[in-house]
């Protein structure tokens, strides 16, 4: 479990990033953190990583204490997947560099080939294995830093905007696998500002506004507080927005085209009938 | 300092480094360093690169020491740390006050340096920065999968390369885009013309007096004094 108690950061003196924020991750959970840039979002899961320290407050890791701890020891429990995958891919092979993170946290040899393995299956790379990664698509080299993390073992897999940049398939592909890895009991903290990724995949939104945290709740309950969305700089899911255009006709609001769609559906053959 | 003209800056870069060699007293070398970063302060400059100045001062510091172990005398020694930092400094001042392009474009049309060695120049002192951040950027990842930069010197090196090799391709890959990005808008095409005007004003050309003054009164002072 991850726990957020109180805490405070500055990058520059009397200017707090991140304000007071407190905030619990239960195990299991798919939790999406919004807010426009500059909001404190990153900075939370940078805090979380322990790549910064907490300026006030105290961030608990499954019972534990994080601020003595290093990136390297918090990774034994946290998978973090950069925005630019560019940023970390150096060796010659999808799987060599998958394996570079149990190598770091000390894994034998049967651990590291058999998690690399796993990894690679449960990201739909083992047929890119011996793939230099580079020549990659945008799409796959982000597979390849979330294979990456997933070998370490993490409890909690934290991305910052994994499917920036990507195609809708690739988009489409990726979620589909987080939704996976959280079926299978994986925790997921996802950064983002796709609203409508957030409306079909997450069940927990978390939005921060000038580093504070301004909204923590469900999906549905934050598309249902319209002018506050606005004013934390989000936009409505485009379904949402069209289902809510069309309430006169007796459509309710919808955050995914398949509800959309259903209760369209439904309207006609009883309009048939 | 900001309303010079580059061209002014690149003399007035020069002209400080001349007074630093012209300089061998400890006091005036000394006045020299103080009256730059005052200089600074009075640009409201100081704030953003005193870090700079202190890690000069430490360089310098480090020189100091290196010199006096291998037998310099400390005057000596202290000396060239002090003429060090005055050099180094006047660097500081004029890439904090001068935009690259009006660098770029004073190189060019003034001191007929060929574009594409000057571009070549300000192209790379523009990605110091960049190559920092990406440097954090790549550190702060691997970081996340365990790289500590820990133990013996050979483990340490070896670690090393999870961070050299995604920044020497990131930085490759860069240089290519910006080279097809240069090529596919004209550059080395042919005649070309600047939209900055660098032209000399008054103010340039009393600071320039003022240099020219300095410098014989340095001179004369070595000359007949022993400054």
């Amino acid at each position: 479990m991850l726990e957020i108690k109180e805490v405070s950061y500055c990058y520059q003196q009397g200017k707090p990033v991140v304000d007071n924020v407190s905030l619990t991750v239960e195990p299991g959970e798919f939790v999406a953190i919004a807010g426009r840039n500059g909001s404190g979002k990153t900075t939370l899961t940078r805090l979380i990583m322990s790549l910064i320290k907490p300026a006030n407050g105290q961030i608990m890791l499954n019972g534990v204490d994080t601020s003595r701890q290093s990136p390297g020891d918090i990774a034994r429990h946290v998978g973090y997947v950069f925005q630019n995958p560019d940023s970390q891919i150096f060796r010659d092979t999808v799987a060599s560099e998958t394996a570079y993170g149990p190598e770091q946290l000390g894994f034998t040899a049967q651990e590291i080939t058999a998690s690399v393995a796993e990894a690679l299956e449960r990201t739909g790379l083992t047929a890119l294995a011996d793939a230099y990664p580079r020549n990659l698509s945008r799409g796959q080299k982000q597979r390849v830093a979330i294979a990456s993390a997933l070998a370490m073992k993490p409890d909690i897999l934290i991305l910052d905007e994994p499917t920036s940049g990507q195609d809708a398939a690739e988009k489409e592909n990726l979620m589909r696998i987080l939704t996976d890895l959280n079926g299978q009991g994986k925790t997921i903290i996802l950064v983002t500002h796709d609203m409508d990724i957030l409306a079909r995949f997450t069940k927990r939104a978390v939005v921060m506004a000038s580093g504070v945290k301004v909204f923590d709740g469900t999906v549905t309950e934050l598309f249902g507080q319209n002018a506050n969305v606005q004013k934390w700089g989000l936009r409505e899911p485009a379904i949402m927005n069209v289902s809510r255009n069309l309430t006169k006709y007796g459509i309710s609001p919808e955050l995914t085209a398949a509800e959309f769609s259903r209760q369209i559906i439904g309207m006609l053959q009883g309009g048939r009938a | 300092m900001n309303k010079l003209a580059p061209l002014t800056k690149l003399i007035f870069t020069v002209a400080v480094s001349v007074w630093a060699m012209l300089l061998t007293s400890l006091l005036g070398l000394g006045l020299l360093a103080v009256a730059q970063i005052l200089l600074l302060a009075a640009v409201g400059l100081l704030k953003r690169t005193y870090k700079g100045i202190l890690s000069l001062t430490f360089f310098a510091a480090l020189l100091v020491l290196i010199q006096y172990a291998l037998g310099s005398n400390l005057e000596a020694a202290v000396a060239g740390g002090l003429r060090m930092i005055d050099m180094a400094t006047v660097f500081v001042i004029l890439l904090a006050t001068t935009k690259m392009q009006s660098l770029t474009t004073a190189l060019v049309s003034q001191c007929h340096v060929p574009q594409e060695y000057a571009f070549m120049f300000t192209t790379a002192l523009r990605f110091i920065p960049d190559f920092l951040a990406e440097s954090k950027a790549v550190r702060e990842a691997q970081a996340c999968r365990g790289y500590t930069g820990k133990g013996s010197i050979v483990r340490r090196f070896t670690a090393y390369l999870a961070l050299v090799g995604p920044l020497v391709l990131r930085a490759v890959s860069r240089s290519e885009t910006m080279a097809l990005s240069l090529e596919l808008r004209g550059f080395g095409a042919g005649r070309r013309s600047f939209s900055k005007d660098v032209g000399l004003r008054l103010r340039d050309y009393c600071t320039l007096a003022g240099m020219v003054a300095v410098t014989a009164g340095f001179t004369a002072g070595r000359m007949i004094y022993g400054w």
